[in-house]
């Protein structure tokens, strides 16, 4: 490696994009997810989240789940979401929406 | 059937399109060759580097045989079938140069020329003018008479014109817009002399169902169907004035 | 003389207009391009071609061309011409001022479809060593990718499962949202013959397309569905398949898991899928699905092809899932005349896919969250690389309107006209510091750029086009750029000027490098391709020469996997105040956003976008054919005028978005698919109302005043 990149800038005080707006993009992801058994919905949401959207997208969403307990966000997508807060071990991958149960399937590098 | 599309070259026309067959050997002017069963005997002379002259075939298309130029001989055959409507079998003893066939498309080519603007007849290299330098028939003994030379052009379409003066009704335009481009918009309109090649119900190209793929225009052996794009300066006959 | 120049040039290439990749000799006469033939030998055309390939090239000598870089402090200033260096310092400069004062992720990038493989490579390359960050997104946002994302999450693999001549063996094609005789002419030419041959034919379109009839050419069952219920019908048809046991329950078992299949079976044979209780929300007959489903299952051979009328929707990428576990279903993946396909857009759409123009990954489709997979990037560029996923296109534009995002190197897209909700996008870019546009002609977005350098056209370039089958095909130099560069050597530049070192002396090195660190592109080369006349993908040791058809032995994670595709209604709809449904599309003779065919003699067969609307909606509201309207949504409106169409279905409307002045994408909404953000351009609900005609209509091609001279 000749270089490293810039450490990631300071949180930004100001929301990446509007609130309402990644509101209602996670709630459309929750609601492709409430097909799937509980415990892969919540999975689910939180991957896509993981590894589909910015950093700072996830930031700002996180912010507004601590400022206002989740306002507007379906029960299934507040919890995903949180998911991602609690320290829950990074996956390396991620193809798409959860395996059906027992699958014992991972995408590749999980 | 895919692999037969994609036998298709682009510095060869086999006259007819190749197929996906049995092999199948004949000689070619002694020459020979071997071909997949359901070929032409046109094709297979291709493929043996002795290409009998045709005007109305190409290999993207299926024969026709209107044209009447690709005359060949056949032993143990009587009279001389169209090489591109005759299929191959085995042991088949081709000849596609003999001093009678030679009597037989001239004769073909004068009339042909009869019909068609003589200032056009040198300088050209369509098809038709390969055929003329291939034949070495490049006038013909007829008078003037009746003819389509006058007819008017149709330069509708933004991209290519259609002059009839060299239209020799050999149907390629019309059948590369049905089995190639599926569209159906042309048509041969009348019999005999009176046939013409016409789109949908006689409108000009850019009124009519023409979708201007152009595979009618590079179907085309005499650049009757023409681009635009080829002239600088426009096109003589395109003015009704001198049409 | 009415005896023809002969061209006295010819160099093969491939056209750069849809996602077919017609071979074709461009011949020159002096220097100058005066005709294309197709290549007999190109085994996307197999020697045929359309209008715009085979006539619409003239665009790249249009005086519209911009011929110098052209820099400006505000957008309000008049442009001043300067030479490659002062512009490229210049807009090297002002991103690296934005990324100092405003941090690193303020700025991003957009390749084009309409480049080369190593083109849009290379400006995913920019994004990751010269902004440090993954905001490089790809004009593939706003049309496949849901794609990608649904045939990925279902079969493995986000792309067409077959080549184009496997259709010739097909029984049944199943054509979904998409229009191939007018917008993949050369592949519509050569479905209709196998129509023509017995093939059976199923459209599931809102719209009464030529595709549904037209001489010899007839689908025997139309799905005339509602704009936004694909999923709701495709799951329908699910249930039929399930529910009448038409699955193919040994190839389920052996390529599949089954109790992922049964997991499925649970969701789609649910009642509420019956055909009788779709059937009225879809405004379909239930017995029409039925059939459907029958005529797809029986097959033999049963293929899918679809096109944007899936993908543009809140539900596009489920809708993609649906395809793939319909075929997965049915057994009709991994031989000749089966599959799911989708029919691309753009001439380059597929590249643009496969080279890691994503934010959140690497070519090869590879997340840039894999550290695996990041550290082989990161050994061979010689830099540590952002392990986080970027923005997304229309994520760029939300960060841009709230101030977060300021910066933006737009490759040949013109975003202010092709993408969804006008007014939010002119606002958004309106708000950015510094917009690099790099383009042919002055666009709509370039009305919003400080700095723009002209790009050269297909016909002025070397490197490759992966096409919607996946093959690889050359694109050769035929003219001299007319700036001068080469697009690819423009981003090296760019590159550069940011600080990173890099040299390429021909586009074949990066594709090399492509090659090196993409596995599907493992085996290419240009020499390889020179031998060839074109592969498709993935070619590598196991499959040197390329491969046709995918899935043939097992998918590319061992099986494939049923997703849940369960039916969620846009919040799109129709109300009293917005009693019509508006839906999109395009026609034969224009292409895209129309920057080049408008500058065509196509113009004479579409001179403005028109709006398609029912005899019924029509007479109601007093219009008649030719008549000015007013069509306005919840977002915007914009004027055009009416055509009389039994093409639509009453409360539908359609139009085109080929013309700029149309400002087709002023009422489209920002509503979006919930996996990748593709909008959903084909349900807007809107109202229609007659208007007096504009006292001054723009000239179709005038482009703004302040193009140079």
């Amino acid at each position: 490696m000749s270089a490293t990149p810039a450490g990631r800038e300071p949180a930004a005080s100001a929301p990446v994009m509007d609130v309402e707006r990644l509101v209602s993009m996670a709630n459309q992801i929750g609601d492709f997810f409430a097909a799937y058994p509980a415990g892969q919905r919540e999975e689910g949401v939180r991957n896509h989240l993981r590894n589909y959207w910015d950093p700072r997208m996830r930031t700002t969403l996180l912010a507004h789940v601590a400022a206002t307990g989740g306002k507007g966000l379906h029960a299934h997508v507040l919890a995903g979401a949180r998911l991602l807060g609690n320290g829950a071990p990074e996956r390396a991958a991620y193809a798409g929406p959860p395996r059906a149960e027992g699958t014992g399937m991972r995408a590749r590098g999980e | 059937m895919w692999s037969e599309l994609r036998a298709l070259r682009e510095d060869v026309d086999y006259g007819t399109p190749p197929r996906d067959g049995e092999a199948v050997t004949l000689t070619v002017d002694g020459v020979p060759v071997t071909v997949a069963a359901g070929s032409s005997v046109m094709l297979a002379a291709a493929a043996a580097g002795r290409p009998v002259v045709k005007l109305c075939a190409t290999d993207m298309l299926e024969a026709f045989g209107s044209c009447r130029v690709c005359l060949v001989e056949i032993e143990g055959r009587r009279g001389f079938p169209a090489s591109c409507t005759t299929p191959v079998e085995p042991g088949m003893a081709v000849r596609t140069d003999t001093p009678r066939l030679a009597e037989l498309r001239a004769g073909v080519m004068e009339l042909y020329l009869s019909d068609f603007p003589a200032e056009d007849v040198l300088g050209g290299w369509s098809e038709l003018h390969e055929v003329i330098a291939t034949t070495g028939v490049s006038s013909h003994r007829y008078g003037p008479g009746e003819n389509h030379l006058a007819a008017p052009v149709d330069d509708s379409n933004p991209y290519f014109l259609f002059d009839p003066a060299k239209c020799i009704v050999c149907s390629r335009c019309v059948r590369a817009c049905e089995e190639v481009q599926g569209t159906f918009a042309l048509t041969i309109q009348g019999r005999g002399f009176e046939s013409k090649v016409v789109a949908s119900q006689g409108e000009p190209f850019l009124d009519s169902e023409c979708v201007s793929c152009g595979a009618c225009v590079q179907a085309c052996p005499t650049q009757s169907l023409v681009e635009k794009s080829l002239f600088e300066g426009g096109y003589r006959s395109a003015d009704p004035a001198q049409a | 003389m009415p005896i023809p120049r002969k061209p006295d040039g010819s160099v093969t290439t491939t056209c750069a207009y849809c996602g077919v990749g017609c071979g074709f000799r461009a011949e020159t006469l002096e220097g100058r391009v005066v005709r294309m033939i197709p290549w007999k030998e190109g085994k996307a055309n197999h020697g045929h071609s359309c209008v715009k390939g085979r006539f619409a090239f003239d665009y790249y000598l249009h005086p519209d061309r911009v011929r110098a870089p052209m820099i400006r402090a505000s957008i309000h200033d008049p442009w001043r011409e300067v030479s490659w260096d002062e512009a490229i310092t210049h807009a090297a400069a002002e991103l690296q001022r934005i990324q100092a004062a405003h941090g690193r992720g303020s700025v991003g990038a957009v390749s084009s479809s309409r480049c080369t493989n190593e083109e849009i490579f290379l400006m995913q390359k920019f994004a990751r060593v010269a902004l440090r960050n993954n905001n490089i997104d790809n004009c593939s946002r706003i049309c496949h990718s849901p794609t990608q994302f649904g045939l990925s999450a279902t079969l493995g693999a986000g792309a067409a499962s077959q080549h184009f001549d496997s259709i010739l063996q097909a029984d049944v094609i199943l054509v979904v949202g998409a229009n191939p005789t007018e917008g993949h002419p050369v592949f519509g030419s050569m479905m209709k013959r196998r129509i023509r041959e017995g093939a059976r034919l199923i459209v599931i379109d809102p719209r009464r397309t030529e595709t549904v009839d037209s001489p010899h050419c007839r689908a025997d069952v139309h799905l005339a569905l509602r704009p936004g219920t694909n999923v709701l019908v495709l799951d329908s048809i699910a249930h039929v398949v399930v529910c009448e046991k038409l699955y193919h329950e040994a190839f389920i078992r052996e390529r599949c898991h089954w109790h992922e299949f049964e997991q499925w079976m649970a969701l789609v044979g649910d009642a509420r899928y019956s055909p009788e209780a779709v059937g009225p929300e879809a405004g379909l007959d239930p017995e029409d699905i039925r059939r459907a489903a029958r005529l797809y299952a029986a097959g033999p051979r049963s293929t899918i092809y679809y096109g944007l009328g899936v993908t543009e929707h809140s539900q596009g990428s489920t809708g993609v899932m649906c395809l793939g576990n319909l075929a997965l279903a049915c057994g009709m993946l991994g031989r000749e005349g089966v599959g799911v396909n989708p029919l691309r857009g753009q001439g380059n759409v597929q590249g643009g896919s496969c080279l890691g123009s994503w934010p959140h990954m690497f070519s090869g489709y590879r997340f840039v969250t894999d550290d695996a997979v990041r550290a082989s990037f990161e050994h061979d560029w010689g830099l540590s690389l952002d392990p986080e996923p970027g923005l997304r296109l229309p994520n760029m534009f939300d960060a841009a309107l709230a101030g977060s995002f300021k910066g933006m190197y737009i490759q040949g897209e013109d975003p202010v006209q092709s993408d969804p909700n006008q007014n939010h996008i002119m606002a958004a870019m309106a708000n950015m510091e510094c917009v690099i546009v790099q383009d042919l002609f002055l666009t709509e977005t370039a009305k919003f750029a400080h700095v723009f350098l002209p790009g050269s056209s297909s016909l002025e370039k070397n490197g490759t086009f992966t096409n919607a089958e996946r093959r690889v095909s050359m694109v050769r130099k035929v003219a001299q750029p007319l700036a001068g560069l080469e697009d690819w050597q423009i981003t090296v530049r760019m590159i550069n000027a940011m600080g990173y070192p890099l040299h390429y002396d021909h586009p074949s090195q990066v594709l090399d490098e492509i090659a090196r660190l993409s596995p599907a592109y493992q085996g290419m080369s240009f020499a390889l391709i020179e031998r060839l006349g074109s592969v498709q993908w993935p070619c590598n040791p196991e499959a040197p020469q390329g491969t046709e058809v995918l899935h043939t032995k097992a998918f590319p994670r061992g099986r494939a996997n049923f997703m849940l595709t369960g039916y969620v209604a846009t919040t799109e709809r129709a109300d009293e105040r917005y009693p019509l449904l508006l839906t999109t599309g395009r026609i034969l003779s224009q292409y895209n956003v129309g920057t080049q065919t408008r500058r065509t003699g196509n113009v004479a067969w579409c001179g403005e976008d028109l709006l398609e609307i029912h005899q019924a909606d029509a007479h109601t509201r007093g219009i008649g054919e030719g008549d000015w309207v007013s069509v306005s949504s919840r977002y915007g409106a914009t004027r055009l005028r009416a055509r009389i169409s039994e093409r639509v279905s009453p409360g539908v409307v359609y139009t085109t978005f080929h013309f700029a002045q149309t400002k087709a994408n002023a009422i489209t909404s920002d509503l979006s698919d919930w996996a990748t953000n593709c909008p959903e351009y084909k349900v807007t609900a809107v109202e229609v109302a007659r208007v007096q005609a504009p006292v001054v209509t723009e000239p179709a091609v005038r482009e703004p005043a302040e193009a140079p001279a």
